[in-house]
């Protein structure tokens, strides 16, 4: 493995390295559809936050085919989909006294989803 | 699963990074001088002046600012941003009727091309715990108290997307060249916890 | 997995303590431990998830209980070992040795 070299610094904090994988994956969603979010509780890593497992919310935008975490984490390769920002009410996620007029976004992939 | 650890680790922080460093050093993976180097970055070169210079170029170019806000990361490029924790990058605006907050509930990503490294607070339990569920209380903790009809959006940073507020202009700037501008904007506001103020007078 | 870190929506944390004119870092082996992650992912020894998972592993009374770059430090560790770059004793002895040199 390379060592990391006083020469290669500048051009690699520069570019830096994309989660983003160059893969044509089907999405399952599109934007404006309305989602629920799973309730899985795994042992291993997973970017799906306790407080908005269970939820309905709408998808905002599809960002394309990203590296999935909860794969990732455990040596079990990249497993690339899309990833959607996904937009719930702020009362939806925390009940009546929430803002009335908040939300939540949460960038989640399609694993983490069901159609509602 | 756990972690296992057969001995505990000292209290100092400072002898562990050492005996790390030392011991990757010994067995030549590791160039001390590439980690000055790196680090030099950060306190130089990387900072919340970078992201200030972004917003004060939306708010007097309304092309840039549409390219801003629909292809974040090609128009922090164009000012010669781009990197490492800001690949993917996502620029949300603040209106009269909308404001919006950037959190890491689960860790601390935050987009440093921009922004530079996170302060203290913003790793930390209680921001990262109340910001989604009590967002007015925290930003009257910062001193912004905002009525109910404005709408709060709070982006939580889950996955590799980085995110950065462009704030509203302020009142009372309008005959401010660029260069003016960006020294009015803070960290606070490209994170959403305060809002720009205007230029003292 | 449902561990400390995943902290959103929790109560009972405080307040937000900000600091005017914060510095970049706090301490010195704070930079060191920032620069060592670089190493980390540059050498191969382990991408960002699994840098994330090592974290979130840490006991909850050890997580609260230490600053950031604690919790980077203890990855590292936890990583290097797991990954048979380097061996637990190797790093006690380090250990001991830099302790007594501080003596």
């Amino acid at each position: 493995m390379p060592v990391l070299t006083k020469d290669m610094v500048a051009s690699l904090v520069a570019t830096g390295g994309s989660a983003r994988v160059n893969e044509a994956v089907t999405p399952k969603f599109k934007k404006g559809d309305t989602v629920k979010t799973r309730n899985p509780n795994p042992t291993g890593h997973t970017r799906l936050p306790r407080y908005v497992r269970g939820k309905v919310g709408v998808i905002q935008s599809d960002h394309g085919v990203f590296v999935f975490p909860d794969a990732s984490a455990h040596g079990k390769g990249p497993a690339p989909q899309h990833l959607y920002t996904v937009r719930f009410t702020a009362r939806e996620v925390f009940g009546p006294e929430a803002g009335a007029k908040d939300a939540i976004f949460a960038d989640l992939w399609d694993a983490y989803l069901d159609p509602a | 699963m756990a972690s296992h650890r057969h001995s505990d680790p000292p209290s100092d922080p400072a002898l562990r990074v050492k005996a790390l460093e030392s011991l990757l050093t010994e067995k030549k993976l590791l160039e001390p001088a590439a980690l000055d180097a790196l680090i030099e970055l950060f306190e130089t070169k990387i900072g919340p002046r970078n992201g200030a210079k972004v917003v004060a170029r939306a708010w007097t170019d309304p092309t840039y600012k549409k390219r801003l806000l629909s292809d974040a990361t090609a128009a922090i490029a164009e000012l010669g941003y781009s990197g490492m924790q800001g690949e993917d990058m996502v620029v949300v605006e603040n209106t009269p009727a909308v404001h919006n907050l950037l959190v890491c509930t689960l860790c601390s990503c935050y987009p440093w091309p921009v922004l530079g490294l996170p302060p203290v607070w913003y790793k930390a339990a209680p921001y990262r715990s109340r910001a989604v569920i009590e967002p007015r209380a925290v930003l009257k903790e910062f001193g912004l108290e905002l009525p109910e009809s404005i709408e709060i959006r709070i982006w939580d940073s889950t996955a590799e997307l980085r995110y950065m507020v462009l704030p509203e202009r302020p009142a009372g700037t309008e005959d401010l060249k660029e260069d003016a501008l960006a020294k009015l904007v803070t960290r606070d506001a490209m994170i959403g916890t305060a809002k720009v103020a205007g230029p003292s007078r | 997995m449902n561990g400390i870190h995943d902290l959103g929506g929790m109560h009972g944390h405080g307040p937000i303590n900000s600091e005017a004119n914060e510095p970049i870092f706090h301490a010195p082996w704070e930079r060191r431990v920032f620069g060592l992650l670089f190493t980390m992912f540059s050498g191969g020894y382990c991408n960002v998830d699994e840098f994330r998972h090592a974290i979130e592993r840490m006991a909850p009374a050890e997580y609260l209980s230490t600053s950031y770059y604690e919790h980077w430090l203890h990855a590292m560790e936890t990583l290097l070992i797991e990954k048979g770059v380097i061996q637990q004793r190797e790093l006690a002895s380090k250990w001991a040795a830099l302790g007594k040199g501080q003596m």
